[in-house]
């Protein structure tokens, strides 16, 4: 088998994918790229069983054939060479791979493409299409409240609910909780999965820049993810996600309007004073006055700011891990938010004053109690 | 005591009297775990391979180990100290640590108590000990190995720190043949050499143990006697007779080794562990330790032997096969409580 292709086109195409690769997999067959030639088509795929990645790219071949290449020193060579055709020659029966470039010559040893694991296809799948935009603000908005407690496996993932009006993505670690709602995707009938945190960090990574349809094809187990010339197939997370409405209390009477870049800056201020392992800060709301502080008695640290905001409701103390509202904060766009409050033990919700007539987020956030209140 | 393990086999045994007797098995892979006075004329000493002890000492005596007897005549001695002192902090079965200021029968000399204890173990056990008395840890440890056997070796505080000065660095209590080597090599030989290095360039050569090392060169050592000394690890391990290869082997082994050590770890005083550590020793005689630490506490025989099962995996396996296994437990402490500032959670 033997295959003409330009080192760069090459490299691009497998840097794409190559974020899938884990050092140490299970199986050591994954630490290979999967190279795959049919009429002069060259599939790649790189895997660690749970997601798996798939690209294509058109080369000069005489002959199909399949090989497993070693990733790192095949992404190694081609970074390091300039920008020429380069000659794959594999021998079948030994799977040594021979690289031919201008510059020399690089022999290495491949593996049998048949021992390679068999990535799923899809099959009685359901299909829904999104612009990558769409795909990379959900994930943006959301994969940062994923949970990392492997003991409860549905909240490492987000939980992607696609309904007749509107598509809900939601991520919790149990502490806070996103939902982010698209009214511009939807589906003609009801469907739920929860895609694993690694598969959207991925698609986040490789999804492009400029506007591309992402076809988004799913089952009970796999989800496939379409675009451009890359394809990404994931195993979904088995599981049951909590019941996510029930948990957002509708009766948040108690309104704070806020700037949201001073509450910001504010915050990251004060929190460098907050307690190292609670991250507590106090958002003492008095009439128009918002009072935010923190201390650290254990290093006798303490900070204090005041913030000037929009307050209807009755004057409220209440404390929150900093490093969340910063987190939530930074990924809203709105010049103004809304911190909607009812009782010190009670969560809290913010919402963007501003934002697209598409799109509806909701960010809630549980309190972290006050010591003068336990 | 003096070769406490083999004594106590002669004493239990006349026919043993007066010949070379090695306490320990005699197989393949069988260690030396006490020598007799005789036995030691010909260089065998504890911990050495049996092989080679037998090699060294054709006519040795190999005497398989009695440890419930041990024991036995370990608390009787024991029950002469407490005559004496609350005090005592045994350091292992014939080794015991006493703080004799005040003690129970008012008598202002150690050296006379030492003696006392001495001759009552000797009366009730027919045992010979061998005392150190100073007024540190250190100098009592280290005089007691002064005149083995049947010693008694008193250091007074104003000859303290002169026979620190000329004190073989190999000779310090809690200076290793493997530090001690490299001390020697580079150049200090005895304490007082010891003495001329600075705290600074003693905790660069040796981390921690430096400022102990420090002290300890001018006769300083400020621990106390703790009657009931923490335990800090619980564990068990074994020696194949052959090397074991296989990964389902290897887990058998850990299973039952960490059932044994289980079973220590319940009889212990200690409890609420929370890590876990197995220890790999390779037949060339490399070795690795894995640990886990879980939280809360590991206090159950089914999490504890799977956990020791699961910090086993094929990659650790090679060809030099594996000749020792140990399973063991630490990081004993209560779970942690709730933080009074508490983050609250979401009832899904």
């Amino acid at each position: 088998m033997k295959f003409i292709v330009s080192s760069s086109y090459l490299l691009k195409q497998l840097s794409a994918i190559n974020g899938v690769i884990t050092t140490n997999p299970v199986v050591p067959i994954l630490e290979n790229f999967l190279f795959e030639i049919n009429d002069g088509n060259l599939t790649v795929t790189a895997s660690d069983l749970q997601t798996s990645m798939i690209t294509e790219l058109q080369v000069e071949a005489k002959e199909d054939g399949s090989i497993a290449i070693p990733a790192k020193i095949l992404l190694e060579t081609l970074r390091n060479l300039p920008e020429q055709p380069v000659t794959f020659s594999i021998d079948s029966n030994t799977y040594s791979i021979e690289i031919n470039s201008d510059n020399g010559r690089y022999k290495l040893a491949g593996e049998n493409a048949t021992d390679f694991p068999k990535i799923p296809t899809v099959s009685d799948g359901y299909a829904v299409n999104m612009s990558s935009e769409v795909l990379s603000r959900a994930i943006n908005n959301t994969i940062f409240a994923t949970s990392n407690d492997e003991l409860r496996p549905a909240m490492t993932g987000v939980f992607v609910k696609l309904d007749e009006t509107n598509t809900t993505f939601v991520a919790t670690d149990s502490h806070r909780l996103i939902r982010y709602r698209r009214v511009d995707v939807a589906a003609d009938m009801a469907h739920s999965m929860i895609i694993p945190r690694k598969a959207l960090t991925l698609l986040k990574a490789t999804l492009p820049q400029e506007l591309t349809n992402v076809n988004v094809e799913f089952n009970a187990s796999n989800a496939f993810f379409n675009f451009n010339q890359v394809k990404m197939i994931c195993r979904l997370i088995d599981e049951r996600f909590p019941d996510y409405d029930n948990v957002i209390p509708l009766d948040n009477n108690n309104n704070v309007v806020v700037k949201k870049g001073e509450l910001l800056s504010s915050l990251k201020r004060i929190a460098i004073y907050a307690n190292k392992t609670t991250h507590q800060v106090r958002l003492k709301i008095t009439g128009s006055e918002l009072m935010i502080s923190a201390e650290d008695l254990d290093f006798s640290n303490e900070a204090n700011e005041r913030l000037t905001c929009e307050h209807d409701g009755e004057d409220l103390e209440i404390g929150f891990n900093a490093k969340f509202l910063v987190e939530m904060l930074g990924n809203i766009d709105s010049d103004e938010i809304t911190i909607k409050l009812s009782a010190p033990n009670k969560a809290g919700i913010i919402t963007p004053n501003d934002k697209d007539e598409e799109e509806d987020i909701l960010m809630l956030v549980m309190p972290v109690m006050l010591n003068n209140q336990v | 005591m003096d070769a406490f393990y083999a004594s106590v086999e002669q004493l239990d045994n006349p026919e043993l009297r007066g010949k070379p007797v090695a306490v320990g098995g005699n197989s393949q892979r069988g260690v030396v775990a006490a020598a007799s006075y005789e036995a030691r004329k010909f260089g065998v000493k504890s911990a050495m391979p049996s092989a080679k002890a037998a090699k060294q000492c054709p006519n040795l005596i190999f005497v398989q180990p009695r440890f419930p007897r041990y024991k036995e005549l370990s608390h009787q001695i024991r029950d002469v100290f407490y005559e004496y002192t609350d005090l005592v902090e045994p350091l292992s079965l014939d080794e015991a640590y006493l703080d004799v200021t005040e003690n129970k029968i008012g008598l202002n000399s150690a050296t006379l108590i030492a003696k006392e204890i001495k001759t009552k173990i000797k009366e009730r056990t027919g045992l010979i000990a061998s005392a150190g008395i100073s007024y540190n840890k250190f100098l009592a440890k280290t005089a007691s190995d002064m005149d083995k056997p049947d010693g008694l070796c008193v250091i007074l505080p104003e000859e303290a720190e002169a026979f620190v000065a000329k004190l073989p660095v190999q000779r310090f209590h809690g200076i290793g043949k493997v530090t001690a080597e490299k001390m020697v090599k580079a150049g200090m030989f005895t304490g007082k050499d010891l003495r001329k290095k600075s705290l600074e360039d003693l905790t660069l050569r040796y981390g921690k143990s430096g400022q102990y090392y420090y002290n300890i060169c001018r006769a300083i050592d400020h621990r106390v006697v703790q009657p009931t000394r923490d335990t800090k690890s619980v564990s068990a391990e074994r020696t194949f007779e052959d090397n074991i290869y296989e990964l389902d082997d290897v887990i058998e082994e850990i299973d039952r080794i960490a059932r044994i050590s289980f079973e220590r770890y319940k009889r212990s005083k200690a409890e609420d562990g929370h890590t876990i550590t197995i220890k790999i020793k390779y037949g060339d005689f490399q070795q690795i330790t894995r640990s886990k630490t879980d939280d809360p506490s590991i206090n159950d025989e089914g999490t504890y032997v799977q956990i020791a099962k699961s910090l086993f995996t094929e990659q650790l396996l090679n060809e030099k096969g594996i000749r020792l296994i140990g399973v063991g437990i630490s990081n004993f402490r209560k779970d942690e409580e709730p933080e009074p500032v508490t983050q609250l959670t979401l009832e899904f």
